[in-house]
């Protein structure tokens, strides 16, 4: 698979003016392409020929190209982040590809992330799952020493398997019905394994998994399909226990599920 | 006409600073916070946690990011670690050590009572951390772990796996968004700061470009603060993100906001080596592998070989031989300077522009699953991005454009020399002096958020008279204005260059006469290239598309024009300061490859006040800095 | 409570919830319907006392009919909101290491299948034809004929073989995903919960082709 020579490839471009606009696919060629660059260098310098023909170049959303900010991502042959098990696009390098492959590049496609732009679509559903839950209520100050919270390695490395959540969205994208469960589970899981983040555990799943509803995004089908294209491979086991946070919420009494500006 | 700069540290001893201060603070009426406005520009962990902090304290709080979301600023992207004087190890470690090795470590170029703060409040933010549920990483007991990092002898690097960065940010943006959710904090995403807005010589508000629509946008408010962020993007290619830019800070150094030290640049040691001419950024290898992995070359020039047929008798760990007693963890500057020297010499890897990043040893001490367990989430990523298992071979590393020292300059109450202006994290210049040490900056970012600004803005608003402002005043307006024409002016140049290709030449030359090493000659001959390049770019540049819509190509356009005329400052200001210091480095200062600093006459931070336009060069100012507490010395990590 | 219905994770454990009591039917219904392996009477037998203590039959119909409609009507509006949540298709499927196992992808076609088996089912045996058969004075119904009929067309046989091949992945699909909906899942038990989800749909499928191949090939009239 791997070659040191340069490649051509034929890439099949979603092409959508605005969000309201119909999309379309282009086709558009790359060449010569270095094995050794990532996947948005190449878009870049097929971008560099589009502005120089005067044609406007494809828009996608992209940052830190380290594979952690979360902004990236599009389908590449109907993989979300390609076809690289753990890997978003940025950190995709061109050696995973051969000479004369033609790739299909689309965005994510869900209703509760509408297309903003080409393979640009709009994630703000995942800050307002955030927004109504996923942190602990503690203002800045008056934290005990750090030290005073004990807790297991096991536990703490649990916590962070879960808090590696770049946020990128290719758990939707993948999903057959652009299910957010792994995202939202994420973050619940994160904080309940947590000692500090055990206070307002039921409220918490209530809000999350309530605004994850409210968001349109679909339900669970233990496909594992978001879990196969995490690009941080976070665990479906993340959802079990997410289900489980919210069974214990629903049937614990309103007044004992916990307060604070969670309620 | 030059003034002196009054820093206004406050009076007493270094350790009791902070705290008076605090205490001889003017406190608003906590009914009256929420009548007044705070804008939060950038949701770093200095913007995310400032916003939080003073949402919390009851200001009306409005939040700016270029992101669609505010988790995704490049503070996400901090690998190795955060300091903390907790001395949980009980090495010996105390904030005034923190404090002496940060002065010593920024080449006493820092400002002592900055630096003081700044160690004290490194305790307070790993508690503020684990409260909110950072899951920094922990021993078998439960209690937090810790690892050493450059220019330290002690252990007090906090951290998440490779991720703490992201970790810290998280926790910060949960906070923002917790605030976000009471109402306290407005979020306004994708948008970008074009312009900072004065009334009667005071900063109250901001003009943004909604980056979804096009459309200009005016903010008012009682304070601006900015977090917006280092500049090293000026060398195009850096371990920033591709949105890292100094625009909002150059937008307020054009409106009165002097910049400080401009020529404070840190090339990072562990980078991933430049691969190509396509290369978009360069990937940063976190310092913490310095704990574990040892650097050296052949001792042969020129040598071919490959890493494992080279047998440990030709090795050079260079390193451990110039500097033993601090050996692979030296600072930084120093780390890169190495480096570069003998690559310059000939001695680079496999003959490339490389060093090699060994973990023989250490997998041999260890073993692969410890190892694996420290740095595991790098090796995947190394492996991702060359194509080589770094368990089985060394890594190949070399210096790469990573954070910025200077900045727009404030004062001990982080304000900048525009009233009502404040700034924080690495778009000031405060605290760092002329080298950051490893694990610093996620610290000095919180440190801003959390713990200092919460307290001067309120002062800053109690003791002044805000009258009130609207955004359809004459102030806003004009400054609509301007950077509306500014935007035409752009788009209608409709030239041949593309903006990438402008900024790549850039890069280019600042790498190489503004880069780890600087001389008289090539400054002056970067200055007359950066005038060419900035001509170029107004008569030639091409930006496609419309300004009403989504536009990537205008976004990165404006932002390059800004760097543009932020290189020559920096070339300018590396020209005016005759030593070397941290990682600015003069090749007609030094003593066998060691930076040769002058305190006699450049003991100073330089304050550049913009003149009006960018024909006419900037003013330099000065700050003298005092060294009360750590004594001015050569530094030796020997 | 409403709210928890209402919810996605909610009817997901109501999915979990109703899809047990199906699994455990199956199971038994499985099980006792070997008989016919070995004896005629012991079958017909079976059959005469699971059907003739009116007091338990009943509320057994009665649950596992409800279950079912439970189980069917949480389905649709999932498959509704599902379908809203993703309203383009994409113009390629995933590939390679990234694809998600084919049974969980078809859940609602395989499901809407076993309902018309079900009820083709109940209309061949439950509501066929009624021979009688008397054992130590007892008349009852020898199903045990009826069956041995049925099973001798070919054509039969195929459609039965073919929807316990539905049977079987729904059931492997719904026997794993049932541990996750209820938040039973660990990280250490999710490759045992796999083996024991499709060993449990693989012996349903044995045990109930075993019967119809056995009168097929073996049993001829």
């Amino acid at each position: 698979m791997e070659s040191k020579q340069n490649i051509n490839l034929k890439l099949k471009v979603w092409r959508q003016k605005n969000a309201q606009a119909k999309g379309e696919f282009v086709t558009y060629d790359a060449k010569d392409v270095s094995p050794d660059a990532s996947f948005l260098e190449m878009l870049d310098a097929v971008n560099e020929n589009l502005v120089i023909k005067g044609e406007e170049p494809i828009v996608f959303d992209h940052d830190c190209r380290e594979g952690i900010c979360g902004s990236c991502g599009f389908m590449i042959n109907g993989n979300a982040h390609g076809p690289k098990k753990g890997t978003t696009i940025c950190q995709l390098h061109m050696r995973q590809f051969s000479d004369g492959e033609e790739l299909t590049l689309e965005p994510w496609r869900a209703t509760a992330f509408p297309v903003m732009k080409d393979l640009m679509c709009d994630r703000s559903a995942f800050d307002r799952i955030i927004k109504s839950g996923g942190y602990i209520s503690v203002n800045t100050g008056g934290a005990r020493d750090a030290n005073n919270i004990l807790i297991s390695k096991v536990n703490a490395d649990e916590a962070f398997l879960s808090a590696m959540c770049i946020g990128c969205g290719a758990c939707v994208a993948s999903c057959k019905n652009a299910s957010a469960a792994l995202f939202t589970s994420a973050k619940i899981s994160h904080l309940a394994y947590l000692p500090q983040g055990q206070v307002e555990q039921n409220q918490r799943a209530l809000n999350m998994v309530a605004q994850m509803d409210a968001e349109g995004f679909g339900a669970c089908t233990t496909t594992g399909a978001c879990s196969a294209a995490c690009p941080k491979e976070i665990s479906l086991i993340n959802i079990a226990k997410m289900n489980r946070e919210f069974l214990r919420a629903s049937i614990t009494k309103k007044e004992e599920a916990g307060g604070g500006d969670l309620a | 006409m030059s003034v002196i700069l009054d820093s206004k540290v406050p009076n007493g001893p270094v350790e009791t600073k902070w705290q008076n201060q605090k205490f001889n603070m003017k406190l608003v009426n906590p009914s009256n916070k929420r009548k007044h406005t705070v804008i939060v520009v950038g949701t770093g962990l200095a913007g995310a946690s400032a916003a939080a902090t003073m949402g919390e304290l009851g200001y009306k709080v409005k939040a700016f990011c270029v992101h669609q979301s505010p988790r995704r600023a490049h503070s996400v992207a901090a690998q190795g670690g955060i300091n903390g004087a907790k001395n949980y190890q009980n090495d010996g470690d105390s904030i005034y050590r923190l404090f002496y090795d940060t002065v010593k470590g920024g080449d006493f170029r820092a400002r002592e009572a900055n630096v003081y703060r700044l160690a004290e409040a490194s305790v307070s933010i790993i508690d503020q951390a684990v409260a909110q549920g950072v899951p920094l990483a922990r021993e078998y007991g439960g209690l937090l772990a810790n690892r050493s990092f450059g220019g330290a002898q002690v252990s007090r690097t906090f951290y998440a796996r490779g991720q703490t960065g992201q970790q810290l940010l998280l926790g910060a943006y949960s906070a923002m968004m917790r605030q976000v959710d009471l109402g306290t904090v407005e979020l306004h995403s994708r948008r970008e700061l074009l312009d900072v807005v004065t009334v009667d010589g005071k900063a109250r508000g901001i003009v943004v470009r909604n980056l979804n629509t096009g459309e200009l946008e005016s903010h008012e408010a009682d304070v601006v603060v900015l977090a917006t962020g280092g500049y090293s993007n000026v060398f195009y290619l850096s371990t920033n993100a591709m949105a890292c830019a100094v625009t909002a800070s150059w937008k307020a150094h054009k409106k009165g906001s002097y910049f400080a030290n401009p020529c404070y640049t840190q090339i990072h040691p562990t980078c991933i080596p430049v691969h190509g001419e396509n290369q978009s950024k360069l990937t940063l290898m976190s310092e913490s592998l310095r704990n574990d992995g040892r650097i050296w070359i052949s001792s042969k020039k020129g040598d071919k070989r490959l890493p494992q047929d080279i047998p440990e008798n030709e090795r050079d760990y260079f390193l451990e031989r110039i500097y033993p007693s601090f050996g692979n963890l030296a600072p930084r500057d120093i780390a890169s300077r190495q480096a570069k020297f003998r690559v310059d010499e000939g001695f680079g890897a496999m003959g490339e522009t490389a060093v090699y990043l060994d973990f023989k040893d250490s997998i041999g001490r260890l073993g692969e699953d410890k190892i694996a367990e420290r740095y595991g989430n790098l090796f995947q990523m190394y492996d991702k991005i060359t194509g080589e298992n770094p368990y089985k071979q060394p890594m190949r590393i070399f210096p790469a454009p990573h954070y910025t020292m200077g900045g727009l300059w404030v004062d001990y109450n982080l304000m900048s020399t525009v009233p009502g202006l404040f700034v924080a994290g690495e778009a000031n210049f405060s605290d760092h002096g002329a080298n950051r040490l490893g694990a610093s900056a996620l610290m000095q970012g919180l440190a801003d958020g959390y713990f200092v600004l919460p307290y001067t803005v309120g002062d800053y608003i109690a003791n002044t008279t805000l009258g009130a402002v609207k955004t359809t005043d004459d102030a806003f307006k004009n400054s609509e204005n301007e950077v509306k024409t500014e935007i035409q002016k752009m788009m209608n140049i409709k030239g041949t260059r593309t903006v990438d290709s402008l900024h790549k030449e850039l890069g280019l030359v600042m790498w190489e006469k503004c880069g780890m090493s600087r001389s008289k000659e090539g400054l002056a001959e970067a200055i007359e290239k950066i005038k060419k390049i900035r001509g170029t770019f107004w008569s030639d540049v091409r930006i496609s598309g419309a300004a009403n819509e989504i536009n990537p190509e205008l976004e990165k356009a404006g932002r390059v024009a800004d760097f543009i005329e932020l290189g020559e400052l920096m070339c300018r200001d590396a020209l005016t300061r005759e030593e070397s210091c941290g990682g600015h480095f003069r090749e007609e200062h030094q003593i066998d490859g060691e930076a040769k600093r002058d305190d006699e006459n450049f003991c100073h931070v330089a304050a550049w006040e913009w003149n009006g336009t960018a024909e006419k060069a900037q003013t330099r100012h000065k700050e003298e800095l005092k060294f009360d507490n750590v004594k001015l010395a050569t530094r030796s990590y020997k | 409570m409403l709210n928890f219905l209402k919810s996605s994770v909610g009817r997901k454990y109501i999915m979990g919830l109703t899809g047990l009591v199906w699994v455990g039917f199956v199971l038994t219904h499985m099980a006792a319907n070997m008989l016919i392996l070995f004896s005629a009477e012991a079958y017909n037998k079976y059959g005469h006392a699971l059907t003739s203590n009116k007091l338990l039959l009943y509320p057994a119909e009665a649950v596992l009919l409800g279950a079912i409609l439970v189980h069917i009507l949480c389905a649709i509006s999932l498959t509704i909101d599902n379908r809203k949540a993703r309203d383009s298709r994409y113009a390629m499927q995933p590939s390679g290491e990234k694809a998600p196992p084919k049974p969980s992808q078809f859940m609602g076609i395989q499901g809407s299948m076993i309902l018309a088996f079900i009820i083709f089912h109940l209309i061949t045996f439950k509501y066929g034809t009624h021979y009688d058969v008397t054992y130590d004075d007892v008349v009852m119904r020898d199903l045990h004929r009826l069956v041995l009929e049925v099973f001798q067309s070919p054509g039969y046989v195929t459609w039965y073989s073919v929807c316990l091949v539905l049977l079987m992945f729904h059931l492997s699909h719904g026997a794993q995903s049932v541990f996750q909906s209820f938040g039973f899942l660990e990280r250490k038990m999710q490759g045992g919960i796999k083996v024991f989800a499709w060993a449990y749909a693989l012996i349903i499928f044995l045990g109930f082709l075993s019967q119809p191949l056995y009168v097929f090939l073996i049993h001829k009239n």
